[in-house]
């Protein structure tokens, strides 16, 4: 029992799976972060990329690593036609915060619901799938296959660029200003709304990224994304919502404890051990393990 | 109670109690099949009407009202057999609301979004406990063989419909309805004018948590298999959501004019293009926040409104 | 509509513009998830509706005892409510007055069909299901075509795994109904064979990394598993097994490798892997098999999935066949059905009760990119082969 605890292949799966949690809480954070809104369509358009990547290398064999500027400039683009056709108008009403939270969920919630279905009417229901970089590596007895070592490798590499932006650069630093007080940025002259626009569709093509790594590992289909909208909710939760450094540690955690306690105890606790954890939390702590004591 | 009762007397109830008396015909005029849908009409004007009872008055939006449906089925289902149907279907409802009280001390200090996530992710815990426990009694699914028919169960539906509009209108004219109106409109206030906010959350969430339990346990008996997963489908307790607020959340009419909207508009799609008919669920929910937030039951008041005076 | 469109139709034969069809095309009703969670599944099963209608309109129609006439393929979607299937063939019964029906995907699916069959008295060959509770359902309206009964796969895994000189296994499950079925047999099963079972582990349907698993797995050093996964978690064990190194001579999945996508996913990985399955295309005495596997996949440039597709294919046959004999009256189709002996892409097919009476418990094997039946000799195509 302890050498598998202790196995590098058991940290490297963790990983893996962590790094691909925290990115896609990534894009569902920034979102709720700048603008309260709550998109439970974000798995959809992990669906949209994961589709988008598909097709372009069984038609074309052009790899993923390609196409993925183009998942994530498809969900970008379905971004910014929902935010001007319908999320400007709310974000730019004198509601409160609360009801646009309630408001949004329903919302996405019809987004979604149309883009499962339209997906399903152009591409029928069959599962998917294509084979791509599935040598397995070999590094001092730690096996990697090569899917899932670019999935960390990406995941890795956008998570950094993202916070490198958000703490470094002027643009990121109004950002994050921004999901700190709106208020107060709004005082001090920062452009809210054009903030709002760039976060928003920032958070799509963060999911149309997420969507073209998790097509090469596993198969796609109209309806895989509700399981990924529970996860990255579960995991910014467990961070704090809005807060996007705790929403990246938060996912490394849960990819830890997914895979440890699945170990531990037995794989038939996993999804109880979930639900109870982010139920805990939400009780306990609904600031989230990592977040800052806020009222609203 | 004498506002309620002069409720009684207003033009709804006798349209509603007209619309329930030709439902019931519709078993010996339509045959089964429409005795089917309307078996479903009944079940989601039950749940919604319940489920407006609780985050249509207060504001705390569920989004895990399938926990209590589920727990009902699976009380039904579990004890199939062994204990008769007329009191195994009110132990649905009556697990379902003490599940309620049981969770509503912690889960009602969550507000906001944190308590719409919060419920959802609720309902999944139990699922799949209930999960785990069967897998561990080795009872993976379970067959119901000689229940009662199908117009049985229509009749039994409809009473659930009443007993959660009558309680829904007692309620809104009752002291308890207003003190969860001003809950919602601003809950420290509520406190600080002497409302007893905990308990009239706790109250609500248990009376809301009846129906849809009892309601889930007559589902069960519909189908001929049971099985967890189908019985806590997250889709429940987002269509609830979406016929609410379709039909207008903040209003005793507005249950019944989302479900039948719905039911209506999924007769006549889902036959020829089922996709497009989702699509249209979605589209219909979209517009219907953003352009009338109070859902059918409004419009149709302004209707009535600009008729008088113009 | 249904009247303007025979107004027209009458209308052409007139002026000579189509044939006349003397005959009312035979209306058959289903119904099928097209959105929600099994919409993945229902390709492999309307597919092979389609064909079937497509190859029998082609020839000239449905013999229906002794008269051609075209077939209409009638169906609604289920949105992979079991619920909303049986409200479905309600209707079609009903509400659509339709003159056979076929079977809608999935276990949950048959059984809640089978309570609306029964009242109406309608017969229904099924396909996709596979419980030892369809032996509760009561004989008469509803046939099951499969042969993978959990309580027969059992024994018959076991026996397989002794012959292929496995002495150890670990079991890994999910804990939906059709697995945990599998698992209740195949433990004692195995035991009485003397193989010793390393690990027994069942898992969630939304697990997500089973690296933990295949970990203890490894670390139990057992010469065979047997995963009874869905298609989604069957996915998730081809990856993680081969990064983990697992690297036994037998390995088993429930369902998903019979899935065209499963060997798309995979490749050569896939190479040895044993699933269930009672059909392939190699198996020369059954005449009919590579036809159809040629006719499918002509008609879809992909592969049948070797499970449900073929059943599926030969619940349609069994409906023709009974069909020439029988005609359309429901008593007489109920007893050609329960009485007569059928000749499918599966070989001969016969009821007895529910169940289909002779075809073979089987398992089937990935060989270079085929499926090869392995077990039981009679019907095998190729001898099992370590990975």
């Amino acid at each position: 029992m302890i050498e598998i605890l202790i196995s590098p292949q058991l940290a490297f799966s963790a990983l893996v799976l962590g790094s691909l949690y925290s990115l896609i809480a990534l894009g569902l954070n920034l979102v709720y972060g700048t603008m309260r809104l709550l998109n439970i369509a974000h798995g959809d358009l992990i669906m949209i990329g994961a589709y988008t990547t598909f097709w372009i290398f069984t038609l074309t064999g052009i790899p993923p690593f390609v196409g993925l500027p183009l998942a994530a400039g498809i969900a970008a683009a379905i971004g910014a036609i929902l935010y001007f056709s319908i999320f400007r108008r709310q974000l730019s009403g004198i509601d409160r915060v609360e009801r646009i939270e309630a408001n949004s969920l329903l919302l996405f919630f019809g987004v979604s619901v149309i883009l499962q279905n339209t997906v399903g009417m152009m591409f029928s229901g069959s599962p998917r799938a294509y084979q791509f970089l599935d040598t397995v590596y070999e590094v001092s007895g730690l096996m990697m296959t090569g899917n899932r070592l670019a999935i960390l490798i990406f995941a890795a590499i956008v998570l950094t660029s993202v916070v490198i932006f958000l703490t470094r650069s002027q643009y990121g630093l109004s950002i994050s200003a921004l999901i700190q007080n709106q208020t107060a940025a709004r005082v001090v002259g920062i452009n809210v709304s054009r903030l709002q626009f760039v976060s928003f569709i920032s958070g799509f093509a963060l999911a149309g990224i997420a969507g073209a790594l998790v097509s090469m590992t596993e198969q796609i289909s109209p309806f895989m994304g509700f399981p990924f909208t529970i996860a990255a909710f579960v995991v910014i939760i467990l961070g704090g919502l809005g807060n996007i450094k705790g929403g990246i540690i938060a996912g490394m955690l849960l990819g830890f404890v997914e895979i440890y306690v699945v170990v531990l105890t037995s794989a038939n606790f996993r999804s109880m051990l979930i639900y109870g954890l982010f139920v805990g939390i939400l009780l306990l702590r609904p600031e989230g393990l990592l977040g800052k004591t806020r009222r609203h | 109670m004498t506002s309620a009762f002069s409720l009684l007397k207003t033009r709804f109830v006798w349209f509603l109690f007209a619309g329930l008396l030709l439902i019931a015909q519709v078993p010996s005029i339509l045959g089964s099949y429409w005795t089917l849908i309307a078996l479903n009409l009944m079940m989601w004007v039950a749940i919604t009407q319940s489920w407006t009872l609780f985050s249509g008055m207060t504001g705390y939006i569920s989004l895990g009202h399938v926990v209590f449906y589920g727990v009902g089925a699976y009380v039904v289902a579990s004890t199939f057999n062994t204990i008769p149907l007329w009191l195994a279907v009110p132990m649905g409802g009556i697990a379902a609301a003490l599940l309620a009280l049981v969770v509503s001390v912690p889960v009602l200090r969550v507000r906001g979004p944190y308590f719409v996530i919060l419920t959802f992710g609720l309902a999944e815990l139990v699922k799949f406990s209930i999960l785990n426990l069967e897998t561990v009694s080795g009872k993976s699914s379970r067959l119901l063989f000689g229940t009662p028919s199908i117009e049985i169960l229509l009749y039994c539906m409809i009473g659930l419909v009443v007993l959660a509009t009558l309680t829904t209108l007692f309620v809104t004219c009752s002291r308890f309805g207003r003190g969860l109106t001003v809950i919602r409109e601003d809950e420290v206030a509520a406190a600080t004018v002497g409302v007893p906010v905990l308990r009239y959350k706790i109250i609500a969430y248990t009376i809301s948590a009846i129906v849809p339990g009892m309601a889930g346990g007559l589902m069960a008996l519909k189908s001929t298999y049971f099985e967890v997963l189908q019985v806590f489908n997250p889709i429940i307790s987002f269509t609830v959501v979406t016929m609410a607020i379709i039909g207008g959340s903040g209003d005793v009419r507005g249950p019944f004019l989302g479900a039948v909207f719905l039911v209506l508009l999924s007769e006549l799609f889902w036959t020829t293009a089922p996709q497009f008919y989702m699509i249209l669920v979605g589209l219909f929910l979209i517009l219907f926040v953003i352009f009338a937030p109070n859902g059918i039951a409004a419009f149709l008041d302004k209707l009535q409104i600009s008729r008088k005076s113009g | 509509m249904k009247r303007i469109v025979h107004f027209i139709a009458l209308l052409l034969c007139s002026l000579g513009l189509i044939p006349a069809q003397a005959a009312e095309p035979v209306r058959i009703g289903f119904s099928i998830a097209k959105t929600g969670l099994f919409a993945q599944a229902a390709p492999s099963q309307i597919t092979a509706y389609e064909l079937w209608a497509n190859q029998v309109n082609a020839a000239g129609g449905l013999d229906v005892a002794g008269d051609r006439r075209p077939v209409e393929l009638v169906w609604f979607d289920d949105e992979s409510d079991p619920a909303k299937s049986a409200q479905i063939y309600e209707k079609l019964i009903s509400d659509e007055k339709v003159d056979l029906l076929l079977a809608p995907w999935g276990t949950p699916h048959h059984l809640n069909v089978a309570g609306v069959v029964e009242r109406h008295g309608f017969p229904m060959v099924g396909n996709t299901a596979a419980s030892v509770a369809v032996r509760e359902v009561q004989p008469g309206n509803i046939w099951f075509s499969t042969s993978a009964i959990p309580d027969r796969i059992g024994p018959e895994l076991a026996a397989l795994a002794k012959q292929s000189g496995v002495k150890s296994v670990a079991i890994i499950a999910n804990v939906l109904p059709f697995a945990q079925e599998n698992l209740q047999f195949l433990v004692p099963a195995l035991e009485a064979e003397g193989i010793e079972i390393a690990l027994n582990e069942s898992y969630p349907p939304d697990i997500s990394d089973m690296t933990g698993l295949l970990s203890q797995i490894k670390a139990a050093g057992v010469d065979g598993i047997i995963a009874l996964s869905y298609p989604a978690d069957s996915f998730l064990y081809m990856g993680q097994a081969r990064e983990v190194g697992i690297d036994v001579s037998f390995e088993f999945l429930l369902v998903g490798p019979t899935i065209s996508a499963f060997s798309q996913a995979f490749g050569d990985f896939a190479d040895g892997i044993v699933t269930i399955g009672h059909w392939s295309p190699h198996q020369s005495k059954w005449s009919r098999a590579k036809p159809f596997f040629d006719a499918y996949v002509a008609a879809y440039e992909m592969n049948p999935d070797y499970l449900d597709t073929a059943l599926a294919y030969m619940s349609c046959e069994i409906l023709e066949q009974a069909v020439a004999t029988a005609g359309l009256d429901r008593d007489k189709l109920r007893t050609a059905i329960a009485s007569s002996t059928f000749d499918t892409i599966n070989g001969e097919v016969s009821f007895e009760g529910v169940e289909n009476a002779v075809t073979p418990t089987a398992f089937l094997q990935l060989q270079g990119g085929d499926m090869h039946l392995i077990w039981p000799e009679d019907i095998a195509t190729a001898s099992f082969s370590p990975r």
